[in-house]
């Protein structure tokens, strides 16, 4: 296990490319060499930041996305806007805005290639990545069906399957039809989801509460996989079973590990998708990698820190 | 035949009286040579050979004629009988032969052997000549060596060396001239010499040893006349004391103490020297006095077998005890224990003066059997001071000084040894009667001087001045902090109760001009009750509600909303900061389980203390932190989202500036307060 400091404040999202991993805190994206990191080395390779309209706070970046097919990072975060950088050459090429809160989440509709972003003001905002325009909006909140106004509007999570969007947070869990922006199946479940993914033929979703929940497109609970921590923040698919090794990496959020009265609760829990109810649990920390010679698709989850996973 | 036979045998009978004889018989044989045959002249002249050659031919002789015989015989005849007659004489004749030749050889053998005989006995002679001669060779060499080695006393005498003996030597012992020449002169001279110096010398040794008989009488003289000066000087003393009170220099009172002070045990002796020294050269405010009876401690040790082995001392005791009046077994333990746990007669006082007038009253005792010290503090105060409820336990003697020293709760003998002497006389732990005797901290141990290694129990563990120097300066700072410390909790406890933070004016600028939660309820609560809360679950797993720490209950209110806060407070305060834990009440229960923005506060209350300490020392903090509190209810609830589907406003509008309400993916609150423009932000 590997672990070193990566950020100064908290860190909110991390992606992974093959080479590299990407991770965002307050303001910054850094980049770290997974090479370096088995080798236990804890140098940055760079470290970007978005040009930002205000100076008198540094706004968060919450969420990144990696778009293959440009070879490009978007971020979203406090700013209100989605910021696009070339990995190539690190200059910011597009700022795309319309939220008028800021930003939690991201998720990329492969085919048109279109990004999602659900933000505190409760929309879901379509983009055109090639146009750099505001495609759709889905007010989630407008809807009765979804809507719990006693948790507020705002959209944690999101998931996308080119036709379809998953989405929870202040409204209830709901799968939306994109196209013609109606929500078909609404999620029974009561706690707001922070984390929420397509998987197979189910939909995976975690928030306050200890279990990873699996629902069927219908919106009936398939299981319910309890993991150790009281709540849980983000979750990250192993897709390929036959790797390995499998790098998991976990950043923590809070800056200040281990003082009385704010009881670091960060884990990493590795649940089995599969009949075996084999669990593993690793203790968080900053990054820290491990080999799993496992066989059957593995999700992992972090929780009650704004942390995010990602796995190679 | 017969009488040659006869003829033949007298010889022989005469010779066979021997060699001895020889010499008579040789006077015989000539007389009587003229008539006896005499063999032995024959056997010189035969000669031996031809008389073997003779012996067989008669042997062959003899067997012809015998075979003859026979033939004869066994043929019969006339003739045969004068034949065999002939030849019986010619045998006889023979056998005559043979005899003689027997005789001869007999003859020949008896002279050899007195031949060899005679031989023999003078190789002897000289063989005992020579061994005599030999042996006298011996001796005399070995009288030789013996002259040889022989040392005169002379020489075991140190005789000056002879260039010193010609300076020295007056010329009429010295005699250069004759000694010179004469080894033996000179060393008589020499000899001399030694004498006449040892003579001279013992004399001199005798006038010496009178002079110091008459030296020594003078000494005598003048000690007698020193020791009559000794109980004048006293009354001179005496009769300066009113003089002394006058100048205000009690010399006399402090000599006294130190007087006092050599009746002390080494280790109380230590503290009280170290105090002293250290109240003189530091701090003026310290003051040390001896309490207690000298004539009991004079007399713990006055008879000699009481004053090596303190157990032989209870024992002697024990025994008048039993002799007396025969206790019962339960008595007799509880006398044993007593025996045990026996304090010094005397002991030493301390006062710390704090600033505020308030002293600080300890006085400690030394418990001889155990080899430890205990201490019982007091605190008084200038102004009578009111105390509330919750202040019970914060000036207590029992209590004031728990943990000066973090985990120095002093409920357990610091001295490994003790444990094997409690078994003895079945005493569990000294919990049970510290309040009697005083608590045994570490850090007492330590002014004292007497050091315990952490293991093992050592036999003697002597009272040490440099480890009680080396800690005399910290303990005492810590003990006036510690005091200060709790007394201003007092006071603050007294404010608390009534529902007012107690905020000073220096501390101010922390937060915002307006609070609205108010401090509704202050309450100590027990331990127990504060391991059983359900969400101090993590404080207790973490390991950091001990029972040394004392624990309160606060509750905050506005409105609908309220807000239970769980203290500990570590005796340490204020170098220590006391640690929250919250729940609030409104719109369901939240806790750091479930609520992150819970956390957060906690966060800033219990991590970032820092910032709330205030000026030094640091009196402050669990007041600005109750504010604090207050402050963060006061943000949470108004930067709580509107809830669209309830009629009517808020029930608590937003009165706070913030930049930003929700920031990040768990949508924290803006908790922190920036002074002096006056907003709320993330931190």
């Amino acid at each position: 296990m590997v672990t070193f400091q990566a950020h100064d404040g908290p860190v909110y999202s991390m992606v992974s490319t093959d080479r590299h991993l990407l991770s965002a805190g307050d303001g910054e994206v850094k980049a770290w060499l997974w090479a370096e990191i088995l080798k236990k080395g804890c140098k940055e390779l760079w470290r970007r930041q978005p040009p930002y309209r205000t100076s008198l706070e540094v706004p968060e970046i919450n969420a990144l996305l990696l778009v293959p097919k440009e070879n490009s990072l978007i971020l979203a975060g406090g700013d209100c806007q989605l910021h696009t950088m070339d990995l190539e050459t690190g200059t910011f090429t597009r700022a795309l805005w319309g939220h008028t809160d800021y930003i939690h989440c991201l998720a990329l509709r492969e085919r048109s290639p279109e990004v999602l972003s659900g933000g505190e003001d409760g929309a879901v905002r379509l983009w055109d990545l090639r146009t750099a325009k505001e495609v759709q909006t889905i007010e989630v909140y407008k809807h009765e069906e979804c809507s719990r106004p006693h948790n507020g509007r705002w959209i944690g999570c999101l998931a996308t399957d080119s036709d379809w969007m998953v989405c929870g947070g202040g409204p209830a869990l709901t799968l939306w039809h994109l196209r013609s922006s109606t929500p078909t199946t609404i999620f029974p479940m009561r706690a707001p989801q922070k984390h929420v993914t397509f998987y197979q033929d189910l939909i995976l979703s975690a928030g306050q509460g200890r279990c990873v929940n699996q629902w069927q497109l219908s919106g009936e609970l398939k299981a319910q996989v309890p993991g150790s921590s009281p709540g849980l923040l983000s979750l990250s698919l192993n897709q390929q079973p036959a790797a390995p090794e499998c790098k998991v990496g976990s950043a923590r959020g809070s800056g200040d590990p281990g003082r009385p009265g704010c009881v670091d609760r960060s884990v990493t829990t590795l649940l089995p998708l599969g009949p075996d109810s084999r669990r593993q649990q690793l203790q968080g920390g900053c990054l820290y990698q491990s080999g799993l010679p496992s066989f059957l698709p593995v999700l992992l989850t972090s929780s009650n820190t704004p942390t995010s996973i990602s796995g190679v | 035949m017969s009488s040659e036979s006869s003829k033949k045998r007298k010889p022989k009978v005469i010779r066979s009286d021997g060699a001895p004889a020889e010499g008579k018989r040789n006077r015989s044989d000539t007389e009587q040579e003229g008539k006896y045959y005499s063999e032995e002249a024959e056997v010189d002249l035969r000669d031996p050979g031809r008389d073997y050659e003779l012996y067989k031919y008669t042997c062959q002789e003899l067997q012809r004629l015998m075979a003859e015989i026979q033939d004869l015989k066994s043929r019969g005849g006339k003739d045969a009988a004068v034949e065999i007659e002939d030849r019986r004489i010619q045998s006889c004749v023979h056998f005559m032969t043979l005899k003689k030749l027997n005789r001869l050889a007999h003859i020949r053998l008896k002279k050899g052997r007195d031949q060899t005989h005679e031989a023999k006995q003078k190789v002897d002679a000289y063989h005992l000549q020579l061994q005599n001669l030999l042996y006298e060779v011996m001796h005399l060499q070995k009288e030789i060596t013996k002259c040889l080695e022989f040392k005169s006393k002379h020489e075991e005498i140190d005789l000056v060396s002879l260039e010193e003996f010609y300076k020295e030597a007056p010329p009429d012992i010295s005699k250069a001239e004759v000694t010179m020449g004469d080894p033996h002169q000179q060393t008589l001279a020499r000899l001399d010499w030694e004498l006449e110096q040892r003579k001279r010398l013992a004399e001199k040794y005798r006038e010496c040893l009178s002079n110091k008989e008459k030296i020594l009488k003078e000494i005598e003289v003048k000690k007698e006349y020193l020791s009559s000066l000794q109980p004048r000087l006293n009354s001179i003393m005496q009769a300066s004391l009113p003089v002394q009170e006058y100048l205000f220099m009690p010399f006399d009172q402090a000599h006294k103490q130190y007087e006092t002070a050599r009746h002390l045990p080494p280790p109380l002796y230590v503290l009280f020297v170290q105090t002293t020294a250290y109240g003189q050269a530091c701090d003026k405010t310290l003051s040390v006095a001896i309490e207690g009876s000298v004539d009991e401690a004079k007399a713990l040790f006055k008879p000699p077998e009481d004053s090596q082995d303190d157990e032989s001392d209870s024992d002697a005791e024990e025994e008048q005890t039993t002799k007396r009046r025969r206790p019962t077994l339960g008595v007799q333990l509880d006398d044993k224990r007593k025996e045990m746990l026996k304090r010094h007669p005397l002991s030493v006082m301390l006062d710390l003066k704090c600033k505020d007038d308030s002293v600080l009253h300890l006085t400690f005792y030394y418990l001889m059997n155990l080899n430890i010290m205990t201490v019982k503090a007091k605190v008084t105060t200038a102004t009578e001071l009111i105390t509330p409820i919750s202040a019970g336990d914060l000036l207590s003697p029992d209590s004031v000084l728990s943990c000066l020293y973090p985990g120095d709760h002093g409920k357990k003998t610091p001295n490994p040894a003790n444990q094997y002497q409690f078994d003895k006389v079945g005493i569990l732990t000294l919990r049970d009667y510290v309040l009697d005797l005083g608590h045994p901290y570490l850090w007492v141990q330590k002014l004292g001087g007497l050091h315990f290694p952490k293991e093992q129990p050592q036999h003697t563990v002597i009272a040490d001045h440099s480890l009680s120097a080396s800690h005399m300066e910290t303990t005492m700072k810590l003990l006036k902090t510690r005091v200060q410390s709790r007394l201003a909790l007092h006071k603050q406890f007294a404010s608390l109760e009534h529902g007012i933070v107690p905020v000073t004016s220096d501390c101010q600028y922390l937060f915002p001009a307006k609070v609205v939660s108010r401090l509704v309820k202050w309450v100590t609560i027990a331990h127990e009750d504060y391991t059983e809360l359900h969400f101090t679950k993590d404080i207790v797993e973490a390991g950091l509600a001990g029972d040394t720490n004392l624990y309160y209950m606060a509750l905050v209110e506005r409105g609908t909303a309220k807000l239970q806060a769980a203290v500990v407070l570590n005796p340490g305060y204020s170098s220590i900061p006391p640690i929250f834990q919250l729940c609030l009440n409104w719109k369901g229960e939240k806790t750091n389980n479930n609520d992150d923005n819970i956390r957060a506060m906690e966060s800033e209350v219990n991590v970032c203390y820092k910032e709330l300490c205030g000026p030094q020392p640091s009196h402050q903090l669990l007041t600005n932190q109750l504010q604090r509190l207050c402050v963060l209810l006061d943000v949470y609830l108004e930067t709580e989202s509107h809830d669209d589907s309830v009629e009517g406003p808020k029930e608590f509008p937003q009165e706070k500036m913030c930049l930003r309400l929700f920031r990040g993916p768990s949508r924290m609150k803006p908790f922190k307060y920036n002074h002096p423009q006056g907003f709320f932000s993330h931190r």
